[in-house]
C-alpha cells in the first residue's frame, strides 16, 4: 500500500498521463534513519544502505506528489540495483508515468522511479504497478 | 554467503514476526503513513477488516534472504521482480524463501536467477516472483545443473 498524499499541490492520478514526470526530489540516507529501517526490518545491517531502504525512500517521495486514495493497491514491483550506498549519502530521486489506464472500476497506473547518487550516477531503478479506484 | 551455487540449490529462509510496532515503526522509515498500515480504527472499516504490512517491508525479508546468498553483489547488480499476492497482517510470521532457477557463467561472472516467494503461517502465499544477480568466481563456487 503507498501513502496518502498530503501535499496540497499533489497530482490527481486521475489526470497524469503518461510520460508525465514528478518533480525531482532529494533525501539523505543518515545513520539514524538507516538504524530506524533496520530496527522495523530485524536486520543487523552492514556499512551500507540496505538497498530496499533506499527504494522505500524512493517510493514515499515519489508518492508524496501524487494524491493517492486511501486503499490504494501496491500490486507489483520491480527493481535493479546499480551500485553500494554508503550510510550519509544523499540520492536524488526522477519518476514518471509508464501507465495509466481505466479498467471497469480500477485504474492501473504503473511509475517508474531511478535513484542517482551525488555524482549523476544511477544507483537503482525500478517500475512500481499499482491498482486505484477508476 | 552461498559456498556452493547451483542449480536447484535451496536459499537460507528468512523468518519474521509481523508486529503492529514493526509496521509503525517501518512507517516512520520509509515515510509511508498510509493509514491502512498504522490505523486501526480506519483500517478496521476498510474491506481488509484491519491494517496490514507494507508490501515493501515483506520485500525487505526478500532482500535480506538474497544479501544472505550472494553478498554485496545483490546490492550492487541484484534484480527483484514480485507480484504482491495478498496482505501480511500484525500477527503473521512470514517466511521469505528462494531457490536457484539457473545458473549461466560468461567469462569470470555467472548470472544467478532464483525463484522467491514468501508466505505466512498457513502457507497462503503472500509474494512471488524472481530474483537475479551476478557473482564474480571469487565470491564462490559454482557448478553446473544436477
Amino acid at each position: 500500500m503507498l501513502d496518502k498524499a498530503k501535499n496540497k499541490d499533489a497530482v490527481a492520478y486521475e489526470e497524469l498521463s503518461v510520460g508525465y514526470e514528478f518533480p525531482a526530489t532529494s533525501y539523505e540516507l543518515s545513520s539514524s534513519l538507516v538504524t530506524k529501517y533496520l530496527e522495523a526490518v530485524d536486520n543487523s545491517g552492514n556499512n551500507f544502505v540496505p538497498p530496499l531502504a533506499v527504494a522505500a525512500r524512493a517510493m514515499t517521495a515519489m508518492t508524496q506528489s501524487l494524491s493517492l486514495p486511501p486503499g490504494t493497491i501496491h500490486a507489483s514491483q520491480d527493481f535493479e540495483f546499480f551500485k553500494l550506498v554508503p550510510i550519509g549519502s544523499v540520492v536524488s530521486c526522477q519518476a514518471k508515468v509508464v501507465r495509466n489506464l481505466a479498467r471497469g472500476q480500477m485504474r492501473m497506473l504503473v511509475l517508474e522511479l531511478n535513484v542517482f547518487d551525488q555524482k549523476e550516477q544511477k544507483v537503482q531503478s525500478g517500475k512500481a504497478t499499482i491498482i486505484l479506484p477508476a | 554467503m552461498l559456498a556452493e551455487i547451483y542449480q536447484g540449490k535451496t536459499l537460507t529462509p528468512v523468518v519474521k514476526h509481523i508486529t503492529q510496532e514493526k509496521i509503525n515503526l517501518y512507517a516512520e522509515a520509509s515515510g509511508d503513513f498510509n493509514p491502512i498500515h498504522v490505523d486501526e480504527s480506519f483500517a478496521a472499516e476498510t474491506p481488509l477488516g484491519g491494517t496490514i504490512a507494507h508490501g515493501m517491508l515483506i520485500l525487505a525479508y526478500v532482500s535480506e534472504m538474497m544479501e544472505q546468498a550472494f553478498g554485496q553483489s545483490w546490492a550492487r547488480s541484484g534484480k527483484l521482480s514480485v507480484r504482491f499476492r495478498m496482505p501480511a497482517r500484525p500477527g503473521d510470521t512470514v517466511t521469505a524463501t528462494g531457490n536457484i532457477a539457473s545458473v549461466r557463467e560468461e567469462g569470470d561472472i555467472s548470472y544467478v536467477n532464483c525463484r522467491l516467494e514468501c508466505h505466512n503461517q498457513k502457507d497462503e502465499v503472500i509474494v512471488t516472483g524472481e530474483g537475479s544477480t551476478e557473482l564474480a568466481h571469487s565470491q564462490g563456487g559454482t557448478r553446473g545443473s544436477r
